[in-house]
């Protein structure tokens, strides 16, 4: 028998009286041993002075607890699926494209895009939140979408799209572009009216 | 501090070295303390009179005409802690045939001191801390079995299918923990001990 299982033997009583008797003059003879023994009789003691009260809390059933974790993971779960969705919401990054909400964004820098013949290079973006004034022929009355794309080799990666704008006259439709979080590159910038098949207009400037 | 033997003791108190008597209780109180714990019933007040007793008693008669076998003197203190503990225990029962109408109805804690209720309600306290934190029932119904109900290892495993690996470690994580809580509760390990806690 170890002395762990001695200690435990002692204070549940179970050790003979002649095998007790020769444990205590142990414990007198060793400091460290009676502190261990004196630790595990108060541990005791605190189990009786709390079943004094009510053994509910030894027997507490584990519902609480798992109706909190399951409460818990349900919540991670919905995060988890909101996030998802949201990624893949269509004008789901008000934080790179957004339509033009006050006056104060009139006063901010500002790119025109136009559809010009002959143009030789693309317009540049400038940096912070621009206000895009796209220039064009629009319907007041129609709602228009707007695609942000990258142009890569041909190939068009959907950065961000924003639906229900209305023109701000009949020739201009304006939106606010974050300019900071696109990464230098072409881009496309595509209005096509909402449930209509009209061609889309489409202009390319870098940044 | 070194222990120093039982035979060493008794001569250096038979020859007035105060220091050795201030020795021999920090050797022996905290075993004192294990015995007469076991044999008072949880009233501290009554633990603490008679770890005192046992001492002075030791320490007077090492004094005086010293005793039998000085190597021996670890068990000569045990055993005259237990009778003073039996005689404490006896006279307690002479008192109870005095019957006292009013002190019957009494509740039964109200004898004990304030020093043991503190230390208990510590203690406890500790406890349902340590029980709130412990997610399994089957842990806190094995802590139940063992420290109230006194069931063996061997029976608890049997009846909770538990290795007893699995036992020791739950136990010994509960053990930590109720350390780790009196201590955050500013309960020292040397104040546990001097307050019984």
């Amino acid at each position: 028998m170890n002395q762990q299982q001695l200690i435990e033997q002692y204070v549940a009583g179970t050790l003979a009286e002649a095998e007790a008797e020769a444990f205590e003059v142990s414990c007198l003879e060793d400091v460290e041993l009676a502190r261990q023994v004196e630790f595990e009789q108060r541990l005791k003691a605190g189990f009786e002075q709390v079943a004094r009260g009510s053994t509910a809390e030894f027997v507490r059933s584990e519902s609480t607890l798992s109706w909190r974790l399951a409460a818990a993971a349900s919540v991670v779960l919905f995060l988890c699926a909101a996030v998802y969705l949201w990624q893949r919401l269509p004008g789901a990054h008000p934080q790179v494209l957004a339509a033009l909400t006050s006056t104060m964004e009139q006063d901010g820098p500002s790119l025109r895009l136009a559809l010009v013949r002959g143009a030789e290079s693309a317009p540049r973006l400038p940096a912070g939140e621009v206000r895009v004034e796209i220039v064009g022929l629009f319907d007041p009355g129609s709602d228009y979408s707007v695609m942000l794309d990258r142009l890569r080799q041909r190939e068009a990666a959907n950065i961000a799209t924003l639906h229900g704008q209305h023109p701000t006259s009949p020739v201009t439709l304006e939106i606010m572009v974050d300019s900071d979080q696109l990464a230098p590159g072409t881009y496309s910038l595509r209005v096509i009216k909402q449930a209509s098949d009209e061609e889309a207009l489409d202009f390319i400037f870098e940044k | 501090m070194d222990f120093i033997p039982g035979g060493e003791l008794s001569r250096r108190i038979r020859e007035g070295d105060v220091s050795a008597e201030s020795e021999l209780i920090r050797q022996f109180e905290p075993g004192l303390r294990v015995l007469l714990r076991r044999r008072t019933g949880g009233d501290h007040g009554l633990l603490q009179d008679l770890v005192q007793e046992t001492l002075l008693v030791v320490i007077q008669r090492l004094r005086g005409v010293g005793i039998d076998d000085p190597q021996k003197l670890a068990a000569f203190a045990a055993q005259t802690a237990r009778n003073l503990a039996i005689a404490s225990l006896r006279k307690a029962e002479r008192q109870k045939t005095d019957v006292d109408s009013e002190a019957t109805e009494r509740k039964p804690d109200s004898s004990r001191g304030v020093e043991s209720q503190v230390g208990d309600h510590e203690a406890a306290l500790a406890v349902r801390a340590l029980l709130r934190e412990l997610p399994q029932a089957r842990d806190r119904l094995m802590l139940k079995r063992f420290y109230l109900e006194d069931h063996d290892k061997e029976q608890i495993c049997q009846e909770m299918q538990l290795t007893e690996a699995a036992f020791n470690q739950a136990l010994s994580r509960a053990r930590r923990r109720f350390r780790q809580i009196l201590e955050e509760r500013g309960f020292a390990k040397r104040d546990l001990l001097n307050l019984g806690l």
